[in-house]
């Protein structure tokens, strides 16, 4: 099937063995018939059982070393499928860590971690069927046929004519299903998604006073969703119907045909038997394969999906300093050792900067948010196709794709987060970044994080002496602290999300950290104190104290560097002054870089980018700003305007 | 409250139902092991070359029609099944809507919702499952294993019996025992994987500090110990499936080993036909092939014991805090109070849409399980027509006091007076009064119309045209290409947060109440869009009463009353003019939002020093 699959470590010798272990699993499915119909002729002609032990022996054997080969089989698929699994999933891991966090946050955390778990082990399940039943389909009807055609040339005839048109049968019901599938696409997907639908928007229905009347609507809506989609169903199980149809209907034909010619004496019982019992055997491959064809289509798409990612282009790899796990460690002790770090004559230079988001970024989270919708119908698909052929999923899987390449195609354009950026500071201060919603200072506080690679120009940093290295360097990154709207807090214990940067520091390097950056009095009120869970399943932390938690990660690492994204936005007002109160003094010495919206950060700032549709539209400090009469005069004079 | 299990109650209402469905999977498989059967016996019957073909004939009509019947009912069965079991899945829809629909107020901020749901809604879906993969294949397997002992035991009851202990390993003995050995590594492996699932997401979520913390590596390393932990019982797992079908298996040679001893000895008798015995040695393998499926069956028993679980868990937390006025709608709909829903609904009808105070007397809430109160003596009356903002730091109580308003809790003590009434007693008819914009209205996967129109389906076209033009929508809508008709997800398309909230505020204004309640409903925009958005909403409220909960004071000058909360109580009221004059707190954050001011305060400060 997929060429994709002759690419994996070590598959070759596992094909190998499989291929054979199949040969002798389809002679021992012979033997097995063989061996029974010997018994059964010879007991109907009259022998007594004990001349026919043996062969109700050999029979007996037979179905037992038939299923022996088939565990060993499905253990050889299964430990093949777990070894490629494992070391995939951890490539997958190592690249969304080379990645970084923009492109985790544009596919959707929810998107990944799916993909990581279930997406490997999907993948997994589609290795593990894939490889037997391959070679199953290849092998075992042709041998069986070749066997029936050395007992009975017309058996083998019937036998091979049905095949073919079963194949195209299905492919024709298949693409039936499909076109239905794809005429009902919208209204399936409003339909299957109105019950999650409702109960979001519970509260808002019972707002509107409309939530008891709703009730009734979902009744409905089941309903038609009930009709519709039994209506799909009506020609999705056609094919498993046709696979079912045809095979019992060959057999009735061999057997009818069989009979006949016992009749005429042209045949003897014993082969005419073992022809019996071998014509289902021959359909059995095929049947797996239909039966399975969901797990397969489900991991083969995973497969897909990974790929996509693996392919990614890590960024900076291209540029003189890739990111390698040794040098990131050896990276981290310059650090401790305080080699690297930035001081008052270190340079920052970002020079010509252009950035562009194209299909990996910013789209991939159109592309995901739509992606949730399709998938969700594609499970339900899932789940009632059960048994064999599954066109209807196929065409579930197909439409999905087809709406999320549209996607791709409307948004394909790039477009522009930073053009031109031009910026150089020398030595500590407090550089405020400021600009409406979408005009870039994100992206360029992700710029100045490493996380982002400028698609053109240079983004550097030089220390004392000579050159430090590009942003995104391990050297730069060690030696910043990162403080987004939201900083994330690991789910374990207070100390470990303290000491995020610094693993080795004593519990009164903690305590000091977190006295200075205002956490005193949350240390008090927690039980456990240092102890205490936060995090997932933890305390919850409220946005202010969220926001403590990175300054002490970032005061007990000593990092020199502050990139702050937002950090106040979204807190109401008091706890933004206060904040702002802990905030200022420990911007002492240190290079901050603070982007937000609020302009009342900008008063005590050094120099102040003013950014718009991507570019640095006008820079300097608050007071020559407000000379200038620009951008910036003017949105300070509309808050103005406001106060009376 | 009925309660009633998720599954009992569905088999009754469906019983005749779902008798057919099964007899029509255990007739399929009749017809598949008569297919075998007659086929047998036409070969051993042919072979024996009668003089008349037309011997043959009972037999090879016989085998054509099972071969094509066996397809067709499953055809028809498998229809039939997914229809019925999509009506279960409706009836169980409205079920958990009807008993979500008391708590819609304090569904929120209780679980992280979104996710709540969908998991309710997929438990709903994966209880399909019963049905499809364990009672029908189940039963229609036992239905054979019926008939097939009765045919024996007329032929030979001491045979039927060693059949019977057979068969009875393959649906019973294995797939319970099966389900035994396998449930603690299922168990095990579930609790490893959800681990690793959190564990994953913290990452994930953390990868920017993890990066700049240069740790990656050494958490990549322990996540793929843990991996390797949890795939040891997937093997297991995976081991014990391959075991339990090679002792399937194993029965299944054991059982036509049997019966081909058995019908030899038969036919020595002369109690059976020679003609019978193919026929009988074959029909065993499809016969045996019915069975099967029972351990997929049973083994799936604990998962749907969770999702039953999970569903009535929730139910239960919700039912627990029972003094909890939401369960007062529920009380109102019995017949006894159906007077008094009557009553209140004429009351209503006439003072809907023109004037409303609110009074809250000494009021005190405390949250079940708690001992500090979230508010106590709180003390505010709010005329008609006035606009009021409530400040104060998260946790200080604002959302309880929207929530008491609401009437989705009721106050320990005191009273929260709607129209002169008990808001409580106002019960669902309480959004003819008030209208509630919040931080992220909800809008449906519908057309932007509907979304709007939804607040008063009955309203007219002119009346919805009002509503949007007073949110400014107008212009926006213009430059659709569906204009009103525009899904609100359209593949690609998202309307920003400015424009969804102007679009929440126009079904707001459709709905036509004499007070509006807006929860932080500019979290999250931008200044600019902040701006325009308020004042956007300030202009069409008119003389709505407008009570705002604000994390901000930008616009507060605006406001004929703010109110601080901090630690449940009013600390600072009055006017922005009073509070400017008189408090130096409100002047300190007040200048947070107005930099400028500071700016220029401190100049003239500075004038005033020079002077």
């Amino acid at each position: 099937m997929g060429k994709d699959l002759w690419k994996l470590a070590g598959i070759r010798p596992v094909m190998v063995i499989t291929a054979a272990l199949t040969i002798v699993q389809t002679i021992v499915i012979v033997m097995q018939s063989v061996w029974l119909a010997q018994a059964v002729s010879g007991l109907f002609s009259g022998d007594t059982i004990q001349s026919q032990l043996g062969h109700i022996g050999g029979f007996g054997c037979a179905l037992i070393a038939r299923q022996l080969l088939s565990m060993l089989l499905q253990k050889l698929a299964y430990d093949f499928a777990e070894r490629t699994g494992q070391q995939l999933r951890r490539a997958l891991i190592d690249k969304l860590f080379a990645l970084g966090p923009r492109y985790a946050m544009g596919q959707g955390t929810g998107n990944l971690v799916t993909l990581v778990r279930e997406g490997i082990g999907k993948y997994r399940t589609y290795l593990e069927l894939i490889l037997p039943r391959m070679l199953s389909n290849g092998l075992t009807p042709l041998l069986i046929g070749l066997y029936v055609l050395r007992l009975d040339w017309l058996s083998a005839i019937i036998l091979g004519l049905v095949f073919p048109i079963l194949i195209a049968f299905m492919i024709l019901l298949g693409l039936a299903a499909q076109k239905q599938m794809d005429r009902q696409w919208a209204t399936y997907r409003v339909l299957s998604n109105h019950f999650v639908d409702s109960l979001r928007g519970l509260e808002t229905l019972r707002f509107l006073g409309r939530s008891r009347a709703h009730a009734a609507t979902i009744g409905r809506t089941s309903e038609q969703y009930r009709k519709a989609t039994i209506g799909s169903m009506r020609v999705a199980f056609l094919s498993s119907f046709a696979l079912d149809f045809f095979t019992m209907l060959s057999v009735a034909f061999v057997a009818v045909s069989l009979g006949l010619r016992l009749v005429h004496g042209e045949m003897l019982l014993e082969p005419a038997l073992t022809i019996l019992i071998l014509a289902p055997e021959f359909f059995v491959p095929i049947r797996s394969l239909g039966a399975d064809y969901h797990a397969t289509m489900d991991g083969k798409e995973a497969g897909e999906e990974i790929q996509r990612i693996m392919q990614q282009p890590i960024p900076g790899q291209s540029l003189e300093h890739p990111i390698t796990c040794s040098e990131s460690t050896a990276i981290v002790r310059d650090a401790s050792s305080g080699a690297t770090l930035w001081n008052e004559t270190s340079t920052l230079v970002i020079q010509d900067v252009s950035i562009h988001y194209g299909q990996d970024s910013d789209m991939s989270l159109t592309e995901a948010t739509n992606r949730s919708d399709p998938s969700i119908s594609a499970n339900k698909a899932h789940l009632y196709e059960q048994h064999l052929p599954q066109q209807a999923v196929q065409a579930t899987h197909q439409s999905a794709t087809t709406i999320q390449s549209g996607t791709l195609a409307v948004l394909k354009d790039q477009y522009t987060a930073l053009s031109n950026v031009s910026f150089t500071w020398q030595g500590y201060g407090k550089i405020g970044i400021i600009g409406a919603s979408g005009a870039g200072k994100s992206t360029l506080i992700d710029l100045l994080a490493g996380f982002l690679i400028p698609d053109a120009g240079t983004a550097s940093w030089h220390p004392t002496q000579g050159y430090g290295g590009a942003l995104h360097h391990t050297s730069w990154r060690t030696g910043a602290a990162y403080i987004p709207q939201h900083p994330y807090l690991f789910s374990g214990t207070l100390r470990d999300n303290i000491a995020l940067y610094e693993p080795q520091a004593t519990d009164e390097e903690v305590l000091e950290a977190m006295q200075r950056a205002g956490l005193g009095k949350l240390l008090q009120s927690l039980p456990q104190g240092l102890d205490e869970q936060v995090g997932e399943g933890g305390r919850m932390l409220s946005g202010g104290q969220e926001q403590r938690v990175a300054l002490a990660r970032a005061l007990l690492g000593q990092r020199h560097v502050l990139l702050l994204d937002e950090p106040t936005a979204h807190l109401d007002i008091e706890t933004e002054y206060e904040l702002k109160q802990t905030m200022l003094p420990l911007f002492a010495n240190k290079l901050v870089l603070l982007a937000t919206h609020r302009l009342h950060w900008m008063t005590d700032m050094d120099w102040i980018i003013v950014m718009d549709q991507g570019r640095i539209v006008e820079q300097g400090t608050h007071a020559g700003l407000l000379q200038q009469g620009g951008l910036y005069c003017s949105w300070m004079n509309e808050q103005w305007e406001g106060s009376a | 409250m009925s309660r009633g299990g998720w599954i009992i109650p569905y088999i009754k209402q469906n019983s005749l139902r779902f008798a057919g469905i099964i007899a029509l999977a255990a007739l399929t498989l009749l017809c598949a092991s008569m297919l075998t059967f007659t086929s047998g016996y036409l070969i051993s019957k042919a072979s024996l070359r009668p003089e008349n073909i037309l011997m043959l004939y009972v037999p090879i009509v016989g085998v054509r029609t099972f071969g094509i019947a066996r397809s067709v009912l499953r055809y028809v069965e498998r229809l039939l099944a997914h229809s019925a079991v999509l009506r279960v899945l409706s009836a169980m829809r409205v079920r958990l809507y009807n008993q979500l629909e008391p708590h819609a107020l304090r569904l929120r901020g209780q679980y992280r919702t979104g996710d709540l749901l969908g998991v309710m809604s997929d438990d709903l879906e994966s209880l399909q499952n019963v049905y499809v993969r364990t009672i029908f294949p189940a039963i229609a397997a036992l239905i054979v294993y019926g008939v097939l002992i009765g045919l024996l035991g007329w032929f030979d009851p001491v045979f039927a019996g060693i059949i019977a202990l057979y068969v009875l390993v393959l649906v019973a003995v294995v797939p319970f025992g099966s389900l035994y050995i396998s449930r603690k590594w299922q168990q095990q492996l579930k609790q490893k994987q959800a681990k690793l699932y959190s564990q994953l997401t913290d990452s994930v979520m953390g990868l920017g500090d993890l990066l700049i913390s240069g740790r990656q590596h050494e958490f990549a390393e322990r996540y793929a110990e843990q991996e390797r932990d949890a795939a040891q019982y997937e093997r297991k797992l995976s081991r014990h499936k391959r075991y339990t079908a090679l002792v399937l298996q194993t029965v299944v040679g054991l059982i036509v080993t049997q019966t081909a001893v058995w019908a030899t000895g038969q036919v020595a008798d002369r109690s059976m036909e020679a003609t019978l015995l193919a026929a009988c040695v074959l029909v065993m393998l499809p016969l045996t092939e019915a069975f099967l499926p029972m351990t997929d069956a049973i083994q799936r028993i604990p998962s749907y014991g969770e999702s039953v679980a999970r569903l009535d868990k929730l139910n239960d937390e919700w039912n627990e805090g029972s003094a909890m006025p939401a369960m007062r709608s529920d009380s109102v709909a019995s017949p006894s109070a159906i007077g008094a829903i009557q009553q209140v609904q004429s009351i209503a009808s006439i003072s809907a849409r023109s004037t409303s105070s609110i009074q809250m007397q000494q009021v005190q809430y405390t949250y079940p399980g708690q001992h500090e109160p979230a508010l106590r003596n709180l003390n505010l009356t709010i005329e008609q027509g006035k606009k009021i903002a409530i400040i104060g730091p998260s946790g200080a109580g604002k959302s309880t006091l929207l929530k008491l308003i609401q009437g989705a809790y009721e106050p320990a003590s005191g009273q929260v007076l709607l129209h002169g009434k008990p808001v409580a007693q106002w019960a669902q008819d309480i959004h003819r009064f008030i209208a509630v914009l919040n931080q992220k209205p909800y809008l449906f996967d519908t057309t932007l119309l509907n979304n709007v129109r939804l607040s008063r389906p009955e309203a007219t076209a002119e009346e919805v045209q009002q509503a949007m033009q007073a949110a400014k929508l107008s212009k926006l809508i213009a430059a659709l290409p569906l204009g009103y008709n525009t899904p609100m997800q359209e593949a690609g398309r998202r309307f920003s947060g400015g424009e969804r909230q102007r679009i929440a505020l126009a079904r707001v204004l459709l709905q036509q109440t004499p007070i509006v309640i807006l929860d932080e409903p500019t979290v999250g925009l931008d200044s600019t869009t902040e701006r325009e958005l308020l004042d956007t909403i300030l202009g069409s409220l008119g003389d709505k009463t407008m009570i705002w909960v604000t994390h901000r004071l930008v616009r507060a000058e605006q406001m004929d009353e703010i109110v601080f909360i901090d630690e449940g109580e009013i600390i600072i009221h009055g006017s922005h003019q009073q509070l400017y004059a008189t408090s130096e707190r409100y002047r300190q954050l007040y200048r947070m939002d107005h930099p400028m001011m500071a700016d220029r305060v401190e100049q003239e400060e500075r004038y005033v020093v020079h002077a």
